[in-house]
């Protein structure tokens, strides 16, 4: 019997019943994670030292084999956010995440594979190469915290650590057919963290259920010295998780699932979406849940994406002024300091991140400030606002996670001018502008490849958002699932 | 008007080089990224809103006293260094 495909709470129940040791669930996720690795990449580092820290106290997590993205700090172990200007980094400090797992005796197999510096949404853009999809090898699994899906997905662990800044966590999940979660912003201590974006950069985490993630938030949850922005809780996530959410209100973006709006790129696969999600609303229903259609302005919805790219990009331009080569990464060759960084930068930075940093700088030039970069931070305010007002009187905005299935490595087809794009394929980050906790978990498949469901809460009512995914999960057969092992 | 020299020009402000070929699909890829950006443009009269820098005011932020709390070994520091010597990194010279 293998127990290291079971979510936490399997585990735990069968350590507790001795039928299975810390130990040889480690062997056993190592085994995956080397069985695994050519085919789907989904590591920069497999850790086969592995082993429990002395001294654990019992708590949940103990014992349990566990994975990081490749861009949070682990000291001792390479780090190289997947990027070839980090290729030899090796922290000499643990981020704050990785000190808690550790304290609580979970056991990290390995270091996540991601889009390179976390900067893109397709786990392609690795310097190690790229994810693929365990449902489908064609495809791809989606970013940047791709390795992290893909390893609980393939049921390497039970849980990874990933990073979200617009939607690098729940994006992943849903493509991947499992939960993803990023806490309130500050919920979770980024210290330890490279950074993307400050303002909407997030720990959190993947999962096989959404319980799974109360036990890791848990764990993580709480204020931190050494990050300025954390914050405290006094919610004990696992006691106060319940499945009793009758009277709960619930809604939807009218705008976003009107198929009017997507008449020029209309296709069977939207259609199943749609439909999918109309099935959720019923269930929501017969959960006792008050489910309602919100309309919202929709230049407002069509500039999201444009919203997220040009803060990102912005903010990323001064975060990464750090990568020289100077202090650590590979040195570049040149006469002076300057030659030196230069051709650095020049050689470890991919392509791909090139052509993002030149839009942070164009945003950021004096002539174009004021129309892109301060303008997107108002209209980042007006979504916000309009939000937080909604959160007064709702508890969760609910709508699908996706527009379209995982895309194949092929496809160069998507209009990144359409509705279907704009909308309904990248709405996630509103969850980002406003720090507001959000879940993605999985609610069924559209041409054999899974689909999810996006659950977004007022800002600290993470417990609001675990409670309704944890409702809704119990109405749908994909609790624990495993792409290897659905037929 | 986005031209090539402009890329460049953007790109060398960050300290870095693309090929030519780069420079290309980059300006290609600006087409479209433009054409997103006027998606922004299309929400008038918000001058007078306060762009968000945050996403949510902190209540929490207390001033610390300055007392040392931790301190990190040069070795340590030292460590993913490229080329060092001593207790220091070492570069060309500055000042010649």
């Amino acid at each position: 019997m293998s127990y290291i495909k079971g979510t936490i709470e399997e585990i735990r129940k069968a350590m507790d019943e001795k039928k299975v040791t810390s130990e040889e669930l480690v062997n056993e996720s190592l085994k995956l994670a080397h069985t695994y690795e050519k085919e789907y990449n989904a590591f920069v580092t497999i850790c086969d030292d592995a082993k429990e820290e002395n001294n654990v106290k019992d708590n949940p997590l103990k014992g349990i084999p566990c994975a990081i993205k490749d861009n949070i700090s682990t000291k001792g172990v390479l780090t190289t956010a997947s990027s070839n200007i980090l290729k030899n980094y090796i922290p000499f400090y643990d981020a704050t995440v990785v000190t808690k797992l550790k304290e609580a005796g979970a056991i990290s197999i390995g270091k996540t594979t991601l889009d390179e510096l976390a900067m893109g949404g397709t786990g392609t853009a690795a310097h190690t190469g790229i994810v693929k999809n365990p449902w489908d090898k064609n495809r791809l699994i989606g970013g940047s915290s791709a390795g992290s899906a893909a390893a609980v997905s393939l049921g390497i662990v039970p849980f990874a650590l990933g990073s979200d800044t617009g939607d690098s966590i729940r994006k992943p999940a849903a493509y991947g057919g499992i939960v993803g979660y990023k806490p309130t912003y500050g919920l979770i201590s980024r210290y330890g963290l490279f950074p993307f974006a400050c303002s909407l950069d997030h720990i959190g985490c993947f999962t096989r259920s959404v319980k799974d993630v109360a036990y890791v938030l848990d764990c993580l949850k709480g204020k931190d010295e050494k990050d300025m922005t954390s914050l405290d809780t006094k919610t004990n996530f696992i006691n106060e998780l319940t499945n009793d959410v009758k009277g709960k209100k619930v809604f939807y973006i009218k705008e976003m699932l009107d198929r009017n709006n997507y008449k020029d790129d209309y296709d069977e696969e939207l259609e199943e979406i749609l439909n999918n999600f109309d099935e959720a609303m019923k269930k929501c229903k017969e959960l006792g849940m008050e489910v309602e259609e919100v309309s919202f302005d929709i230049k407002l919805l069509e500039a999201i994406f444009p919203t997220y790219f040009t803060i990102s990009c912005a903010e990323a331009t001064s975060n990464n002024s750090n990568l020289t080569g100077i202090i650590f990464g590979p040195r570049g060759e040149g006469k002076t300091v300057e030659e030196i960084m230069f051709d650095a930068r020049t050689k470890g930075f991919s392509e791909l991140i090139k052509r993002r940093f030149v839009l942070g700088s164009y945003i950021l030039q004096k002539e174009n400030q004021e129309k892109l970069f301060l303008n997107a931070g108002r209209i980042r305010r007006l979504i916000v606002n309009k939000m937080n007002e909604l959160f007064k009187k709702y508890d969760a905005m609910i709508l699908p996670a996706q527009g379209a299935v995982a895309p194949t490595f092929r496809s160069e087809d998507i209009d990144k001018l359409s509705n279907r794009y704009l909308l309904l394929e990248n709405h996630m980050a509103i969850g980002n502008f406003g720090g507001f906790p959000s879940i993605t978990i999985p609610c069924g498949f559209v041409n054999k490849m899974p689909i999810g469901l996006s659950i977004t809460g007022a800002v600290k009512k993470d417990i609001d958002v675990l409670n309704i995914a944890y409702a809704i999960e119990e109405k749908y057969p994909y609790k624990g699932q495993i792409a290897k092992e659905v037929k | 008007m986005i031209t090539k020299e402009k890329l460049k020009d953007y790109a060398h402000k960050l300290m870095f080089d693309m090929n030519d070929e780069e420079y290309d699909t980059l300006l290609k890829e600006f087409d479209v990224m433009l054409k997103q950006m006027d998606l922004i443009g299309n929400i008038k009269d918000i001058s007078c809103v306060e762009p968000m820098t945050f996403p949510f005011e902190l209540d929490s932020v207390e001033l610390r006293n300055d007392e040392e709390s931790r301190n990190i070994e040069i070795e340590e520091v030292l460590s993913n260094a490229g080329s060092k010597k001593g207790r220091e990194v070492r570069v060309p010279k500055v000042v010649e």
